[in-house]
């Protein structure tokens, strides 16, 4: 497996606010990698600096090239960001937010092709395609939010807290098809403050501290480390 | 008689549509009423009675329309680099976006009265007949032309904005433009293509308003208010309630000029106004266009 996005001392600043301070992370073509750590450790920052939301230093090389540092150059590059909160677009319909999902997508038949690919993972969106966004659960919407970054055919999708306000239930479900996400193929970059789910499924995983890697390793090493059990998994004393 | 007021309405209220969707497409995108639009209208106005009255024998109306409409553009695209594209680099608060659009109001109506405020322009007749009839019924030719045109444009934005790629993505800038980043969306492109558009719709406005009255310097800015009235009453950033506030708008505004004069029909209009926002705030559509934050 080769690394399709590597990432060397990456900086993010707000104002003189060091938000993320060098950090350097590796992700594996083919993957999930999990990026956890506490609210406000700067996770979310990472994301948004490899999408190109906010000015960043340090360097970033995806498939070897640098990445652009414009937000619509990059989706267009095939890094897609699923945002934190879905940030769904409420008062278009569910098929008009798929569609925009597939801005970078020029060709009508294409696009139709996705749509389908996506009603067929989730029914539920066709029988309410015609329905506006705004009025979904909120477990539909996070479906929706995911679809809509596949209709952008991502090769690495980035999921921002998708389990964040869903009942346990669709938690689930929401991990299962991360998974599946993976299996087809398409690289994950997995946001969690879930960290034991996200540390079961995944392949890799960093654990974010005030804008630095404080720890990385497998899944299944990081569910074994003793550190990141007591600080993020809750068995040996509450943080 | 009343059904020729309301063919005339609604014809009036067609152009008042015009105005107030240019209007509402730039809030939707920026939530900030842009007053420079109406300095554009007026801007327009001029450049269409110019443009006629250059030639021999006047141009087609068609061409005319079309040359003006392209100087909209431009001329929006011009105030956009001039007085909003630092704004929009320094992300700062609407406040300055709105001030900055008042700014430009006044400095166009300034320039048009320096040059040309000492006269009104008519523009060359088009038609040899002011009038026809159908059946019984006789019809202005003018109004019947203004109702013709403004319908037509507006189902081309309506199609634009509902029914095509460009559209998709301004209704989403319009709801967040930070989300549709992450949808490929350049939404510094978006804004101008808006504000293009805009510019489309005060260029076509000009000519309309310039045919059915004079053309003096504040004509945009008067029009304007009207649009705006419209474009609130139709729930900020809508356009089908826009129109529809515009279109009734229109033939209240004809109605209550027959019956009560059209010194006293302001006064009365305005005061249905109040009433109206007094019971209903958020405007027909029924949706406030949220504020960004």
């Amino acid at each position: 497996m080769g690394v399709i996005l590597d990432i060397r001392g990456l900086k993010v600043f707000y104002g003189i606010h060091e938000a993320v301070c060098g950090v350097d992370m590796e992700i594996n073509e083919g993957e999930i990698t999990a990026v956890i750590g506490s609210n406000g450790a700067g996770k979310t920052t990472i994301i948004n600096a490899i999408s190109g939301m906010v000015p960043r230093q340090g360097e970033i090389r995806y498939s070897g090239a640098p990445l652009p540092a414009q937000a619509n150059r990059v989706v267009r590059q095939g890094v897609v960001q699923v945002p934190e909160g879905r940030k769904i677009f409420a008062g278009l319909t569910v098929e008009e937010n798929l569609t925009a999902g597939a801005y970078t997508v020029k060709n009508r038949k294409e696009i139709e092709r996705l749509l389908q690919e996506q009603y067929e993972m989730f029914p539920r969106l066709k029988e309410r395609r015609r329905q506006d966004a705004g009025t979904l659960s909120g477990g539909e919407q996070q479906m929706l939010a995911i679809c809509r970054g596949l209709m952008a055919k991502p090769k690495v999708l980035m999921l921002d807290e998708p389990s964040l306000g869903l009942a346990p239930v669709v938690v689930n479900e929401v991990f299962h098809n991360i998974q599946r996400i993976c299996q087809e193929g398409i690289t994950v970059i997995l946001v969690e403050q879930n960290a034991k789910k996200s540390l079961s499924i995944c392949d890799r995983a960093y654990v974010i501290e005030t804008g630095r890697v404080v720890i990385s390793g497998t899944g299944g090493e990081m569910l074994e480390n003793p550190e990141v059990a007591s600080a993020y998994l809750g068995t040996a004393r509450d943080q | 008689m009343t059904f020729q007021l309301f063919i005339s309405g609604i014809s009036l209220g067609s152009v008042y549509a015009l105005i107030a969707v240019g209007f509402a497409i730039v809030f939707s995108i920026l939530k900030f009423s842009n007053f420079a639009h109406g300095g554009m209208i007026s801007a327009c106005a001029y450049i269409g009675y110019f443009f006629l009255s250059a030639f021999e024998t006047p141009p087609p109306f068609a061409v005319t329309v079309l040359f003006t409409t392209v100087c909209g553009v431009l001329l929006a695209l011009l105030v956009d680099v001039v007085a909003y594209r630092r704004i929009r680099r320094k992300q700062a608060p609407n406040i300055y976006y709105f001030l900055a659009s008042i700014t430009i109001a006044i400095l166009i109506e300034q320039i048009l009265s320096v040059f040309f405020g000492k006269n009104l322009y008519g523009y060359p007749a088009i038609f040899k007949n002011t009038t026809f009839n159908i059946g019984s019924i006789r019809f202005s030719s003018v109004d019947t032309l203004i109702l013709m045109v403004s319908l037509a444009i507006l189902a081309v934005l309506l199609y634009v904005i509902n029914g095509t790629r460009i559209g998709l993505a301004i209704r989403a800038v319009a709801i967040s433009p930070s989300t549709s980043r992450l949808m490929g969306m350049n939404s510094d492109v978006i804004i101008v293509v808006v504000f293009a558009i805009a510019g489309a719709l005060a260029g076509i406005s000009g000519v309309l308003l310039g045919m059915k009255y004079s053309v003096y310097p504040s004509l945009g800015p008067s029009m304007m208010i009207k649009g705006f009235i419209a474009s609130v009453i139709g729930g900020l950033g809508s356009l089908g309630g826009a129109i529809t506030a515009a279109v009734a708008l229109g033939i209240v505004e004809i109605f209550l000029t027959y019956w009560i004069g059209s010194l006293s029909a302001p006064i009365v209009l305005f005061g249905i106004m109040l009433v109206f926002l007094a019971i209903r705030p958020e405007g027909i559509s029924g949706r406030f266009a949220k504020d960004k934050v």
